[in-house]
């Protein structure tokens, strides 16, 4: 598989805090990259280190097959895209005037300029001033910002934070088209519910390590839900599989954690030979945001 | 330099009053110059000296006005990368802040040329057709003048771009404009070491002329200050927006 985006024991130390801690990010070409991780887990500081705003303590970013440094930067920024933190704007000036900076600094045409607006769908609320834009506008023409220079990556901070359900659903459906059009896209949110259904890889950062990196599938996977028990006596069950940590649930079932198949097979076979009668046996169903929580511990979203 | 970046900052000016701000300085540095011309009670058109006292109003009347002016734009023009996150914006761009603060100078630099020359300029026209002055202009002196204030406002601004953009709070830049007005207009009345101690106290070097006495005398410029001021200040600008470059976003 090719990664626009790799990098190796990424770690970022300011003194003694450790922010990011030897994160190794693969990001494959044409996809959507959900980055999650709750407040304060370390996503900004990762992104900017990609766009090398900050350099890193340790290891090394590769983009696009080079490595990311001072010497580099320059080159390759000119294919990424970027809105980090809050949308950028200048409030003074209309949102026209705002895109032709970024035309002149860039040395781009005016269908670059032409197309970039129209992808956000921005074409008639150009000669506003950035000032009395509502804040999924400003979003908006941050992203026209970062889409002018028809960029093969595109990293973006938290672009739905402080919009309302219209308007992240409106970020989220470009986002999808973008990929579609062969756009890299990666987008950190500390809401999963906000890019689950977007994102075709997840990595989810907590106290800045990686605790998982992969595909939706993969995530539910790694992180094996309940074996429920309906059964005869689910007290005397309780007890029986108190090694494995069983507990009774509201609904009078036995809930064990993490079990596999043939760790299942075992425990039922066990409860048989204690003349337990067995109803059923099933999978826990469990939601993605289920699984996030319980994999960044609650994580203080 | 990058040129691209220069013509931006010429481009973030619009709205922003940047001309009004110039024109104020321009029309106040003339009226009060003026002011002093008319109410000096020795005046004499067609004296040789009459040149004089437009000088020593233009001296009086320069740091009474552009430190304060000079905060006020260079404040105007770099707040709004703070504002508008266009430091994070440039940057992600190939445009580093400190490369953004030397296209600042540069095109504030301009602006502020216009004004201080311009106004020079226009205090010879109308020290001419208004005034009625007839004795042959000092010119060589007249440059001078112009040229060591100048260098006094293209240093100040350069501090100020450096405190904006470093300070997020602008109400500090400009209480440093304040400060910096009442040091550059009482910098004359203290002993010379202590105007070489700040930018502001410079304008006290570049003073052309002065009562002595019930006269007003031309007064020798201090090039030598002038010039030292420019180098270190352009050494400093040039090595502070350095760093500014390798700072983390």
């Amino acid at each position: 598989m090719s990664y626009i985006v790799a990098t190796e024991g990424l770690t970022k130390r300011y003194g003694t805090r450790t922010v990011v801690e030897d994160l190794n990010l693969r990001i494959p070409e044409g996809c959507v990259y959900g980055f999650l991780g709750p407040n304060g887990s370390g996503k900004s500081t990762t992104m900017k280190m990609l766009l090398s705003l900050i350099q890193p303590t340790n290891g090394e970013v590769q983009v696009m097959g080079q490595p990311m440094t001072r010497a580099t930067r320059r080159q390759l920024l000119a294919g990424i895209g970027s809105l980090i933190e809050s949308p950028p704007g200048y409030a003074h000036l209309t949102g026209a005037e705002n895109m032709r900076l970024i035309q002149r600094l860039l040395g781009l045409n005016q269908q670059q300029i032409d197309f970039a607006v129209h992808t956000v769908r921005l074409q008639d609320q150009m000669d506003k001033k950035v000032r009395n834009y509502s804040l999924g506008m400003k979003q908006r023409l941050g992203i026209a910002l970062a889409l002018a220079r028809q960029p093969r990556l595109l990293i973006l901070d938290e672009p739905t934070n402080g919009l309302d359900p219209a308007g992240i659903d409106e970020i989220r459906t470009l986002l999808r088209r973008l990929a579609n059009d062969g756009v890299t896209v990666m987008v950190s949110s500390h809401l999963l519910g906000e890019i689950d259904k977007t994102a075709h890889m997840l990595g989810i950062l907590s106290q800045g390590r990686m605790i998982f990196q992969g595909s939706r599938a993969e995530l539910m996977t790694a992180s094996a839900p309940d074996v429920i028990i309906t059964c005869s006596d689910p007290r005397t069950a309780v007890a029986k599989l108190t090694s494995f940590n069983g507990r009774m649930t509201d609904a009078g079932e036995v809930a064990v954690p993490a079990l596999d198949d043939r760790q299942t097979a075992g425990a039922i076979a066990g409860l048989v030979h204690e003349g337990i009668g067995i109803f059923g046996v099933r999978r826990d169903e469990q939601t993605l945001e289920d699984v996030f929580m319980h994999l960044t511990a609650g994580g203080g979203l | 330099m990058n040129a691209r970046a220069m013509v931006n900052e010429f481009a973030k000016m619009r709205h922003l009053g940047v001309g009004l701000v110039a024109l104020v300085m321009v029309l106040a540095v003339l009226g009060l110059s003026l002011f002093t011309l008319i109410s000096s009670p020795s005046f004499d058109p067609d004296s040789e000296e009459a040149w004089n006292a437009l000088l020593a109003g233009m001296s009086l009347a320069i740091p009474m006005v552009s430190p304060l002016l000079i905060a006020v734009l260079a404040s105007r023009q770099t707040d709004i990368e703070h504002q508008g996150n266009g430091w994070l914006l440039q940057a992600a761009s190939g445009l580093t802040p400190g490369a953004v603060c030397r296209a600042k100078a540069v095109a504030l630099g301009v602006v502020v040329t216009v004004a201080t020359v311009g106004v020079s300029l226009l205090a010879l026209l109308v020290g001419r057709l208004l005034a009625g002055i007839t004795a042959p202009v000092p010119l060589g002196h007249w440059a001078g003048f112009t040229a060591c204030m100048l260098v006094v406002n293209l240093v100040l601004l350069a501090l100020h771009i450096l405190i904006s953009a470093k300070l997020e709070n602008q109400l500090v830049a400009l209480g440093i404009g304040v400060i910096g007005t009442l040091i550059a207009v009482f910098a004359k009345g203290l002993p010379e070491v202590f105007a070489h101690v700040t930018p502001w106290g410079y304008y006290s070097l570049a003073e052309a002329a002065d009562y002595a006495g019930d006269e007003i005398v031309a007064l020798p410029l201090s090039y030598p200050s002038i010039a030292a001021l420019a180098v270190i200040g352009a050494a400093l600008f040039l090595v502070i927006t350095a760093r500014f470059d390798r700072q983390e976003a």
